[in-house]
């Protein structure tokens, strides 16, 4: 055997091994939506957590310890692992809801639509796989995309794992995973780290980063739903108590991890109340806010922060400016019963990528849909929180480069010019590398998003026009989850695979998957010319 | 009084020069000996060769009896170690020459004090802060603090219109009765004169005055000078000096600073905000130009050649900069700069040993201001003094001698004839070197 393809073999190993790693933890993760299941005596459904939950931990175990490796990683291959991780993540992911589909019988599964309706329980779309790691990608991605049209119709066991996937798929599962094992050496760790978000260091070493990453994430969590459970329980005195403790955690995690899933058949419209959409918002907010920022705060007491925080600072201005442009707009198109309520929401869940519904997209004008798409589901959040889209910062950066480049026109030829960017001072030098690979990743976005615009627009039913293509593939990009009805059980399966593709590079920011297909159709040769 | 020396460079060597005419006994330590050898010919002071931070290097220059230890090398780190090693070997009072400003401005964190470093002098940061009290009244040709924010010295050229000029100090009288400031020295076709009442002011007398905060733009109005405000200043030259003057300034004016070295800019550039970095060479006129020299109110020029910071300050007054100011090391081209129109010169060696004379010459603040032969001495009233609860026009004070100020209770007077001194009150006298002595007698 010769020297590169013993190479390319323990290469292989290790990916495979690190995945290994992921799917041990992928099987752990369904224990917790067995318990709920057997809390509500949804016996099907837990046996179907348990068997898929054995899979994925037999498989994992296999991969992690039978296979010995004997390379470190490289900074490519942390990319492979993060791609190929996430795959397999969803793809195994995808178990429970087949295996649950097949074994709940009809009955059984009829018993989970609410008396009062009279449509089929959706659990059975499930049986089609595709739509399985469809809704499993559309989860651990944050995305909230569903294939259940019916949302209660599925069962408590399964909403609930549909909620937990995003609320772990939204930290992150490598970040997990580096929590748990701490068996990667420091490089290693700090590799995959960065493979997986374009997180900072908050700790000495990236293991305890991680920790801290997740008690932070819990934690706002935790308030989240204590906000809600209070909230919900103070507008809508008369609903059920148990209910509102289900909807709240559900919603908290989905809120957190700007995931958008809802246990509701509407979204949040199916309160049907003001006064929720605006208890939702601040759940959204907290979910767009990076975990960065929340670490200075908590943990080094940086108050100021909130202010300062550059990041912070425009996702609460851009919050409100752009509601208020996004109400503007709908009032003028006329379309809409409530502009402002409509507005606000609809905005905050674009721009935080959280993908909570109050309103039929359908029925807006395209310079509203336009306007959303542009300026709030393109955007995204915060870097170092679980949004999509291109991130605030980077958005930032951009118009910084813009206004940098012209501001040079004034000075004289020898004078440095140095730009302030969020509190750092840049170089010319190092300003324009920064712009470049900004610059670079937002372009590769944009044709993602162009792409899929127009396979969209070729796929998808009649009723629906380019505006809708846009918002619908843009929404798969950004990880946002808001729907116009192209997503739905019967659509092209062409455009489900390319909708399962936007949704897994949006939520490892496209490089990684370039990689990952750079390696799989050129190999692994540096490019000469 | 035994002093230690370490570090003969040029702080050192100036330091070690003033000090040994001042008869102290005075150790120089240095790591090279044909430096030393020089030392020992020009100055005659004992020297001990080595590191400054050896034991026995201290201990051969005498620390255990050592009144002082100044530590001046270019190392910091050298300078404390050298300093802490000292003070624990016997040294009484140790001074350490620093860079980095946290250790003066961040006491709270950790206090040098208290590991034994008693005081801490940055020459660069007292030449930035030096050049800031010249910005805030650009029209004096000096400024130097004799008492925290109450009693300044400051030099102001006599313009043709000012209504003193042809006046004797005794008529003028009525316009410095507000007692917020007073004449103190003379300098004339570089002849120093102490004033009496009947001296006449000349057009183009270099005055010297003592004044309060309040009587500083006071004196502008007595010298004929309107005031100009400063608003755009041109540093030439990203020494420390030039470093410490962006990091004080930045804040208050507009400035561009120019310097040579790509990597300093850079540098500078990355860490010190609200400036203007331009890289090029501060000699070349054409950048000048480019970068429009004349549009500023001042230019301070202080890279490290005094030659490119007189050019440089030559050019800009040529161009209608309104102030100038030049980092001149080398004391020998003093007067010539001014001659030749350099508004003002600033010397980093001189703002540094005069800040350590502050704390070695106790009851004698001997300040050298730049081109004028006069001591300032700091003297105390003894209790039963013959001369306390008199007016001042009533003793009878040594020739070329005055009484400019008084500090009581932590304030700072102006003192007029009519003042009284009172016990306890610290005093500050200008005299010219012949007459220290007398001063001295006096006041025992």
């Amino acid at each position: 055997m010769n020297l590169s393809q013993n190479s390319k073999f323990s290469t292989f190993k290790m990916i495979f091994r690190q995945i290994g790693g992921l799917l041990i933890i992928l099987g752990y993760t369904m224990v917790v939506p067995l318990l709920v299941s057997l809390i509500y005596s949804e016996l099907y459904s837990a046996s179907g957590f348990l068997l898929s939950g054995l899979i994925c931990y037999v498989v994992g175990f296999l991969l992690y310890k039978k296979i010995k490796i004997t390379v470190e990683p490289l900074n490519r291959h942390a990319l492979i692992i993060a791609a190929m991780g996430w795959l397999s993540v969803a793809v195994m992911g995808a178990l429970p809801f087949i295996i649950i589909a097949f074994i709940t019988p009809k009955e059984i599964a009829q018993q989970f639509v609410p008396s009062f309706a009279d449509y089929q329980s959706s659990i059975f779309y499930f049986k089609n796989p595709l739509h399985a790691v469809f809704e499993s990608m559309s989860g651990f991605t944050t995305t909230g995309l569903t294939m259940a049209i019916h949302e209660p119709s599925i069962g408590k066991g399964l909403l609930f794992y549909r909620s937990f996937s995003q609320w772990i798929g939204g930290a992150g599962f490598i970040v997990l995973a580096l929590a748990i094992l701490s068996q990667s050496s420091g490089k290693v760790a700090f590799l995959l780290y960065g493979a997986e978000s374009s997180g900072e260091r908050l700790r000495p070493t990236i293991i305890e980063t991680a920790r801290s990453i997740w008690k932070i994430y819990l934690g706002v969590t935790i308030f989240s739903f204590i906000y809600l459970v209070i909230g919900t329980y103070l507008i809508l005195p008369e609903y059920n108590i148990t209910e509102i403790i289900f909807d709240s955690i559900n919603h908290a995690m989905t809120g957190q991890s700007t995931g958008g899933f809802s246990t509701l058949d509407d979204s949040i419209a199916g309160y049907h109340s003001q006064a929720m959409d605006i208890l939702y918002l601040l759940p959204m907010i907290l979910g767009a806010l990076s975990l960065p920022f929340y670490f200075r705060v908590f943990h080094d007491k940086e108050y100021n922060q909130f202010w300062k925080n550059l990041q912070t600072r425009s996702i609460l201005v851009a919050c409100i400016f752009g509601g208020i442009i996004l109400s503007f707009m709908l009032l003028k198109s006329g379309v809409i019963s409530e502009p402002y309520r409509i507005g606000f929401f609809q905005f905050i869940s674009a721009l935080t990528t959280t993908g909570w519904q109050t309103s039929d997209v359908h029925t807006w004008d395209a310079a509203s849909i336009v306007f959303i798409v542009m300026g709030a589901m393109i955007v995204g959040g915060a870097a170092g929180a679980t949004v999509g889209g291109i991130k605030i910062i980077r958005v930032l950066l951009i118009f910084k480069g813009l206004f940098w480049h012209l501001n040079r026109f004034f000075s004289s030829e020898n004078t440095i010019k140095v730009v302030k960017f969020n509190n750092r001072r840049f170089l010319p030098d190092e300003m324009n590398k920064e712009l470049a690979s900004t610059a670079t990743f937002s372009f590769i976005y944009l044709i993602f998003v162009m792409a899929s615009t127009f396979i969209t627009f070729y796929l998808m039913g009649p009723e629906y026009s380019i505006s809708d293509a846009l918002f619908e593939s843009a929404s798969a990009q950004g990880t946002v989850g808001l729907s116009c009805g192209i997503t739905n059980p019967a659509m092209s399966p062409t455009l489900e695979i390319t909708y399962i593709i936007q949704m897994w590079a949006g939520r490892l920011e496209i490089i990684p998957i370039l990689i990952l297909f750079r390696t799989v159709f050129f190999g692994t040769k540096p490019k000469v010319v | 009084m035994k002093i230690i020396i370490a570090g003969d460079g040029e702080v050192g060597f100036y330091l070690a020069q003033l000090l040994e005419k001042e008869y102290q006994d005075i150790t120089l330590i240095d790591k090279q000996s044909d430096k030393l050898a020089l030392v020992e010919n020009k100055l005659g002071i004992a020297t001990a060769l080595g590191d400054s931070m050896s034991y026995k290097v201290l201990n051969e220059a005498g620390v255990q009896n050592a009144d002082l230890l100044i530590a001046v090398t270019s190392v910091e780190s050298t300078n404390i170690a050298t300093c802490l090693i000292g003070k624990k070997l016997g040294a009484k009072f140790t001074i350490a020459r620093i860079n980095n400003m946290e250790y003066l401005v961040d006491k709270d964190m950790l206090d040098l004090r208290e590991l034994g470093v008693d005081e801490l002098v940055s020459p660069e940061s007292l030449a930035a802060r030096e050049v800031k009290y010249l910005l805030k009244s650009p029209v004096l040709t000096e400024v130097f603090n004799l008492y925290k924010k109450d009693l300044y010295m400051i030099g102001v050229r006599v313009e043709d219109d000012a209504p003193i000029v042809n006046k004797s100090v005794a008529e003028s009288a009525p316009l410095l009765s507000n007692s917020s400031f007073m004449i103190a020295a003379v300098l004339r076709n570089e002849k120093t004169i102490i004033p009496t009442g009947d001296l006449q002011v000349l057009k183009g007398d270099l005055l010297y005055f003592v004044a309060t905060d309040r009587g500083k733009d006071k004196v502008l109005e007595y010298a004929g000078k309107k005031i100009i405000q400063i608003k755009n200043i041109l540093v030439i030259g990203g020494s420390k000096t030039g470093k410490y003057i962006a990091l004080r300034l930045g804040k208050y004016y507009n400035i561009k600073l120019i310097e040579k070295n790509l990597e300093k800019c850079n540098y500078l550039a990355k860490t010190i905000p609200n400036v203007q970095y331009v890289c090029g060479d501060g000699a070349d006129v054409g950048l000048l130009e480019e970068e429009g020299i004349s549009n500023f109110d001042a230019v301070i020029a202080v890279t490290g050649s005094a030659e490119t910071n007189i050019f440089s300050c030559l050019l800009a007054k040529d161009l209608g900069v309104k102030k100038t100011i030049a980092m001149v090391e080398n004391i020998g081209l003093f007067d010539y700069s001014h001659k030749l129109g350099v508004d003002t010169l600033i010397n980093k060696k001189m703002a540094a040993a005069n800040f350590v004379f502050r704390h070695i010459l106790k009851g004698r603040v001997l300040t050298q201001l730049h081109g004028i032969n006069v001591e300032i001495q700091e003297l105390i009233v003894k209790e039963n003094s013959k001369i306390i609860n008199k007016p001042i026009k009533e003793l009878i004070f040594p020739e070329n001698a005055i009484i400019s100020g008084v500090i009581r209770d932590g304030k700072g007077y102006i003192t007029l004839g009519s003042f009284e001194l009172k016990a306890n009150d610290t005093v500050f006298v200008c005299s010219i070197p012949e007459s220290t002595k007398e001063v001295m007698s006096f006041f025992n």
